[in-house]
């Protein structure tokens, strides 16, 4: 089992090989795309090794993410779709209005995307 | 505001508006933009601030203090980093208002930005009030997969299209040949 986490001053974001999962927590308003190039990056390797099977993306622990994460998840979720290696599976927390509002969105741009707001 | 104001979409009057409150605070673009933090540690003050007026356990159909709370940091530290990385030109001026009213909230911020870039914003202003929002929100990005463009454009369009909040922006020529820019956003208390 390997670990791979990225850590800010509000923010911890890690793959855990594990249960296949990319765990999000704290705050993520991160200013630009070069910013996020390193969460990006971290996703896309989760994706390759999870090729084949499933991944994880949990929320639960996320309070906030701005427009431009939220457009970066968004993508990544679309070239998840366009590869179609790994069964995708979003995790979010009811108790956070974001999650409730917004992570649906994610099944519309992939339909196969299983979410479930615990 | 001076009646040479262009304003597209919901635009409210607001000089002498009734209030429970209200809030003004001026920031730096540059500093905010360098500080970047400090976006979203004044939209979580203001947030957190704000929604104190509503009780913990509201009626049903109303947003509680912990949702209001949340939607208003989401949108504040929207609107704070639009600010902060659109504001162009010699005014680096920001300002933060707020009206609170029994039923509704309206946040004002203006930034400046020099002339060229009005009709550009406006634009998108223009395809944003007229378009429709799940439809778009889908193409913006779709597109920006395709063309790997680095921007995103969703911040105005999640606010909207998740959170039911309507917006209103005004143009206003302003000293040193600048252009103000002032951003309305609508939060209704009755839940979306
Ligand atoms: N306060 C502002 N002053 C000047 N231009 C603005 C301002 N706010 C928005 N704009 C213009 O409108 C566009 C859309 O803003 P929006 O917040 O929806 O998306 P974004 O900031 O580009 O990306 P995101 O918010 O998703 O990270 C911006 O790209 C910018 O050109
Ligand atoms: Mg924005």
């Amino acid at each position: 089992m390997t670990t791979d986490q990225i850590r800010g001053d509000e923010y911890q974001v890690e793959y855990d090989s594990g249960s296949s999962t990319v765990r999000f927590q704290g705050t993520v308003r991160l200013q630009t795309t070069d910013d996020y190039a390193p969460v990006n990056e971290l996703l896309l390797r989760a994706h390759d090794a999870a090729a084949g099977g499933q991944l994880s993306l949990d929320f639960r622990q996320l309070q906030f993410l701005n427009s431009s994460g939220i457009s970066m998840v968004s993508k990544f979720v679309i070239g998840a779709r366009k590869r179609d290696q790994v069964r995708l599976t979003v995790l979010g927390n009811r108790d956070i209005y974001w999650q409730q509002k917004s992570l649906g969105n994610l099944q519309k741009l992939w339909p196969n995307v299983q979410i479930e707001i615990l | 505001m001076s009646t040479a104001t262009e304003t597209l979409g919901a635009w409210e009057d607001l000089a002498g508006a009734a209030a429970l409150s209200h809030q003004r605070m001026d920031l730096d673009a540059a500093q905010l933009e360098q500080y970047w933090r400090r976006c979203s540690l004044s939209a979580d003050f203001w947030s957190r601030y704000t929604a104190l007026f509503v009780p913990g356990d509201a009626p049903r159909g109303r947003l509680s203090q912990n949702n209001l709370a949340h939607v208003l940091s989401y949108l504040l530290n929207e609107l704070f980093e639009n600010c902060a990385k659109f504001s162009d030109g010699p005014i680096r001026t920001v300002r933060y208002e707020c009206v609170v009213r029994p039923d509704d909230l309206v946040f004002t911020l203006t930034n400046h930005i020099a002339p060229e870039r009005q009709p550009g914003f406006a634009r998108f202003v223009g395809e944003l009030l007229s378009a429709d929002l799940e439809a778009l929100y889908i193409q913006r990005l779709e597109e920006s997969v395709e063309s790997g463009a680095g921007g995103s454009g969703l911040g105005y369009l999640t606010l909207m299209k998740d959170y039911g909040i309507r917006f209103g922006f005004g143009f206003a020529p302003a000293a040193e040949g600048s252009v103000a820019v002032t951003v309305q956003a609508h939060v209704q208390l009755e839940e979306h």
